[in-house]
């Protein structure tokens, strides 16, 4: 089965346990105001340009067959003498996405590592996920996901899984509708699942200046997390005002609506209270 | 860090205070044209040269400081005219500047006996049945000696009048009697080095530092005189000592100055060597984040986890190092090469890389490149002719052949300066009464190997669309190069982006590097230099990786006409690899063994890969991973490419922005443009 991907990324140091490589599934039914993945929003193959270095010799425009509108045919990716342009996202089979992946088994392995999907959101490709998980199974997997999820799906995710790496980044429905476009129901039933899977994970939030970082937020969500047999950590990831870099490369403007250049609140005391621990990255 | 440090710190390094003490001279040739017609010989003026420049020192103690000594004269005269150095060599290869530089002298064989104990020891050689040459170069060491203790003497009497009664103390003891605390070895080790700069000496490196310091600093603690924290910041003012004249060092960029310090290694028992002392020097290099000493660390497979994390730590630092040597792959290439078994476990580098031994190699390992790419661009004509690949090859062998016997014919009857302190400093140079210069005990040369990922990548992509698809015919690819992709930018851009890289871990491009090292190491085997020495084969680059791309055409993987070539041992500029666990699965593949003349696999990393302590620990995990599998030597530098772009613009904010540019670590903003730029360049690669 085939599945798109946009990255695969080796030493990854931020994705689990050990050197990990990492891979970016393309597509997500959220769209949080803060994502720096832009290119990991749209399910299809997108051209990606970075402007900023081009000094419009024309060539692109020259050899482009569909100048309306962009048909990702890749013609103009050669013809930039700069290397300016590639085409982000791919179709691989599962199969061949594992069998690149078990290359580097005996190095991830010394390492304590393994690979991790990340995306875009990796359960929304769920059974080319699944499959490739499957054939990975000699292999430690993590993943990173939003935990927007079919809860049926899910569990069967959890279960070829060794290691969850979990956002929680509203605990606020409505507010998690405002900012993410979508509900936290789902994520949070999600959440209780995982916390039974008896699987180790990580919780994460990006904290996002007056968007989630309030005490009350974060005492919510400590709440939720109180006495959790398997939870090695929350992490709290301040928001990056370069998170808007790439949106200008996939033709989207960024377009926030908080304030981008407060400092967020990174105080984990909150969490300290409940007895759960955590640290800012 | 202590307050006294941060008074140090800001006195000599960002007051720059020193320089204000410095006198004017310029070299205007009226010495050596004195010199001449005092018909003095080479030695007698190299000696001249010293006494001229240690008697127009001008002492200056500040009364604080523990360890003295700083430069005032500004520049080393030359010892020959213009017209005699022309002469010479028309004679003879001169390497560089025809000085002695870029090796490791063995400053315990003055600091050890103290320059009485030395004297008795060349007098009693003077006893012997001497030649007058040998009768002559005898009394120009004892010479050398005086000339120093005569300048020690001159310091002793500033110190008084500065009111500073510790260097007064140090000074009334050292140089001529030997050091009996770790304060006076380290004023004896400054002077000895100071005093190889005013020979005009360079790249002086200091090498085995955490070994011949260690029983004076192990001493002072045992005895109770130092505890570790006054042990911490006397290492710490010898270390900025190495930071106080560094501008005047002779060297191609300032910053390339050799000051490199080696800690750790195995012993021949198969014991550790690194110990406290070591230990201390990578806290003092941390704290301090200065560019000199550059700190090597060598290790091993049963190297803990934890070294390479506090190597990692000062990575971190952004320092460009610690860099990494193998002792698993170096010392069996050293023994291969016929070094004897205890001289490869004391193994050192020389100013960036190349594997030398203290005290015992006058090896000149830098004395010349194996270009690599010049194996493509020479025989690249003959691509039409050829029916195979394998054809093809042949024709890139016969380069390296070719390129062996032009640089072995090259690099005969060298010539260099003498240099009686550092020859004190050498094994046997007082038994035969010969200088340094003339030889050592090893007397072998290196040659680099710079662009070989060009060389390789190239050959890869002309096996794939010549050879295999046949989608780009030989004759196209030859006029494409010729013309620099002129109106072919589509399938140059093909080539440049999406052909197979040496980096990417894929064995059939892997083993073309595999055979061109081979063939390298394989045209210099059993050959010998005019000095008995033998050839060694590298993979670094030094500034070959700029010098070496600018007159060469274009090339089939798709590098432009004049693009520079990748730094050392590394997957070319441009290329986007698949990551770094992919690049060194790849650069272990060679026999390295074979080619460990030294050059590092030079990788970068951003600085938020080193965000906290997990992190950290992965990268050091990250950097064993590479010895583990047989990577021979490796340099890893946290960078930011912003930092370094502004840094462009705004050098003004900037001013201690450090990077490792190829074997040496210098501050960027005073670096020329076309290293920058290949800095911000090579950033493009880093995960």
């Amino acid at each position: 089965m085939y599945g798109t991907i946009f990255d695969i990324k080796q030493f990854a140091v931020f994705d689990g346990p050990g050197i990990r490589t990492t891979v970016f599934l393309k597509g997500c039914p959220l769209r949080c105001e803060w994502c720096h993945n832009p290119e990991g929003l749209s399910f299809s193959p997108q051209l990606m340009v970075s402007k900023a270095a081009c000094t419009h010799c024309g060539r692109c425009k020259a050899i482009c067959p569909s100048p309306s509108g962009c048909i990702v045919c890749g013609k103009c990716v050669r013809a930039c003498p700069l290397g300016l342009r590639r085409i982000t996202g791919k179709h691989v089979e599962a199969a061949d996405l594992a069998a690149k992946l078990l290359k580097d088994r005996t190095y991830l392995e010394k390492q304590g590592g393994g690979v991790t999907f990340s995306g875009g959101e990796p359960t929304a490709q769920g059974e080319f996920l699944l499959e490739t998980l499957r054939l990975l199974r000699p292999i430690h997997r993590a993943i990173e996901t939003s935990g927007y999820c079919a809860p049926d799906l899910f569990r069967e995710i959890l279960s070829e899984l060794d290691y969850v790496i979990m956002d929680i980044k509203h605990t606020d429905d409505a507010l998690h509708r405002r900012y993410t476009g979508v509900s936290n129901q789902k994520i949070l039933r999600n959440l209780e699942q995982l916390k039974k899977s008896g699987k180790p994970f990580r919780i994460r939030i990006p904290v996002i200046p007056g968007v989630n970082d309030s005490e009350e937020n974060f005492r919510e969500t400590a709440k939720l997390l109180t006495d959790t047999e398997h939870l090695d950590t929350v992490e709290l990831l301040p928001y990056h005002q370069t998170a808007g870099a790439k949106y200008e490369m996939v033709d989207m403007d960024y377009k926030p609506s908080f304030q981008t250049d407060r400092l967020p609140n990174l105080n984990t005391a909150i969490f300290a209270e409940y007895n759960v621990p955590c640290r800012a990255i | 860090m202590t307050e006294y440090i941060e008074t140090l710190l800001k006195r000599f390094i960002a007051d720059k205070d020193q320089k204000k003490y410095r006198i004017s001279f310029t070299d205007d040739g009226t010495l050596a044209a004195a010199w001449k017609g005092e018909n003095l010989n080479d030695l007698q003026r190299a000696v001249r040269r010293l006494q001229f420049m240690l008697e127009n020192e001008v002492p200056h103690v500040y009364p604080d400081e523990k360890i003295a000594l700083i430069r005032t004269v500004p520049q080393i005269p030359e010892i020959f005219t213009e017209q005699e150095r022309e002469e010479i060599r028309k004679a003879h290869y001169i390497h560089e500047q025809g000085k002695v530089c870029n090796i490791n002298p063995e400053y315990i064989r003055l600091i050890a006996p103290g320059f009485d104990q030395k004297r008795l020891e060349i007098r009693a050689e003077l006893q012997k049945d001497c030649t007058p040459e040998k009768k002559e170069y005898l009394e120009a060491l004892l010479t050398v000696l005086d000339l120093i203790q005569a300048f020690a003497a001159r310091y002793r009497e500033a110190a008084e009048k500065a009111g500073n009664e510790t260097v007064a103390k140090t000074f009334a003891r050292i140089p001529a009697k030997a050091p009996e605390t770790y304060l006076e070895a380290l004023q004896f080790l400054r002077l000895l080095h100071y005093c190889l700069w005013c020979s005009f000496n360079y790249h002086n490196t200091l090498g085995r530092f955490d070994q011949y310091m260690y029983p004076y600093y192990r001493a002072d603690i045992e005895s109770g005189r130092l505890d570790r924290g006054s042990a911490l910041e006397l290492t710490e003012e010898f270390f900025i000592s190495c930071n106080k004249d560094s501008d005047l060092y002779t060297g191609m960029q300032q910053g390339d100055n050799g000051q490199s310090m080696v800690l750790g290694g195995l012993n021949p028992d198969g014991s550790e060597s690194y110990n406290d002392l070591s230990d201390l020097c990578l806290q003092a290099s941390l704290e301090l984040r200065l560019i000199d000493p550059k700190i090597n660390l060598r290790v091993n497979r049963n190297t803990p986890l934890s070294l390479y994390e506090k190597g990692t730590h000062l990575t971190q630092k952004g320092l460009g190092f610690p860099q990494y040597a193998n002792d698993d792959i170096v010392i069996p290439a050293l023994k291969r090469w016929g070094y004897e078994e205890a001289d490869a476990y004391n193994y050192v580098v020389a100013a960036c890389w190349e594997f030398i031994i203290p005290g015992r190699g006058a090896d000149i390992p830098n004395i010349n490149t194996m270009s690599y790419v010049r194996t493509i661009t020479e025989t690249l004509d003959l691509l039409p002719s050829c029916e195979t690949f394998e054809s093809y090859l042949e024709l890139v062998h016969g380069s390296i052949l070719r390129q062996t016997e032009e640089l072995v014919s090259l690099a005969k009857n060298v010539y260099m300066e003498p240099a009686p302190l550092m020859s004190l400093m050498m094994e046997g140079c007082i038994q035969s009464g010969k200088d340094v210069s003339q030889g050592c005990r090893y007397n072998n040369y290196g040659f680099h190997g710079a662009g070989l990922s060009t060389a390789v990548d190239s050959l890869a992509a002309i096996r794939k669309y010549v050879f295999e698809e046949k989608t780009i015919s030989a004759e196209k690819m030859v006029s494409m190069c010729r013309t620099n992709f002129a109106g072919c930018e589509e399938i140059q851009n093909m080539l440049r982006y999406e052909a197979p890289k040496f980096g990417n871990d894929d064995d059939s491009v892997d083993e073309l590097a595999k055979q061109l090292l081979d063939w390298a190491a394989d045209a210099l085997e059993g050959k010998t230099n005019d000095r008995g020495g033998i050839y060694r084969a590298g993979t670094g680059s030094a500034m070959y990786y700029v010098w070496d791309s600018r007159d060469r055409i274009a090339t089939p993987d798709g590098r432009r006409e004049g693009e520079e070539l990748a730094c050392n041992y590394s997957p070319s500029l441009f290329i986007r690899c698949e990551g770094p666990v992919s690049i060194i699965k790849s650069f272990t593949k060679p026999d390295l063994v074979r080619v460990s003349n030294g050059g590092p696999l030079t990788i970068e990393l951003t600085d938020t890969m080193f965000r906290n302590e997990e992190s950290i620990r992965k990268v050091a995990m990250f950097v064993k991973s590479f010895f583990d599998m047989g990577g021979h030597q490796m340099q890893i530098n946290a960078v930011n490419r912003e930092k370094m772009l502004d840094a462009k613009k705004h050098p003004e904010n900037y001013k201690n922005l450090i990077v490792r540019v190829w074997g040496w670590s210098g501050y960027f903003v005073e670096l020329d443009e076309c290293y920058q730029d290949h800095i911000i360049k090579r950033m493009e690669l880093s995960v």
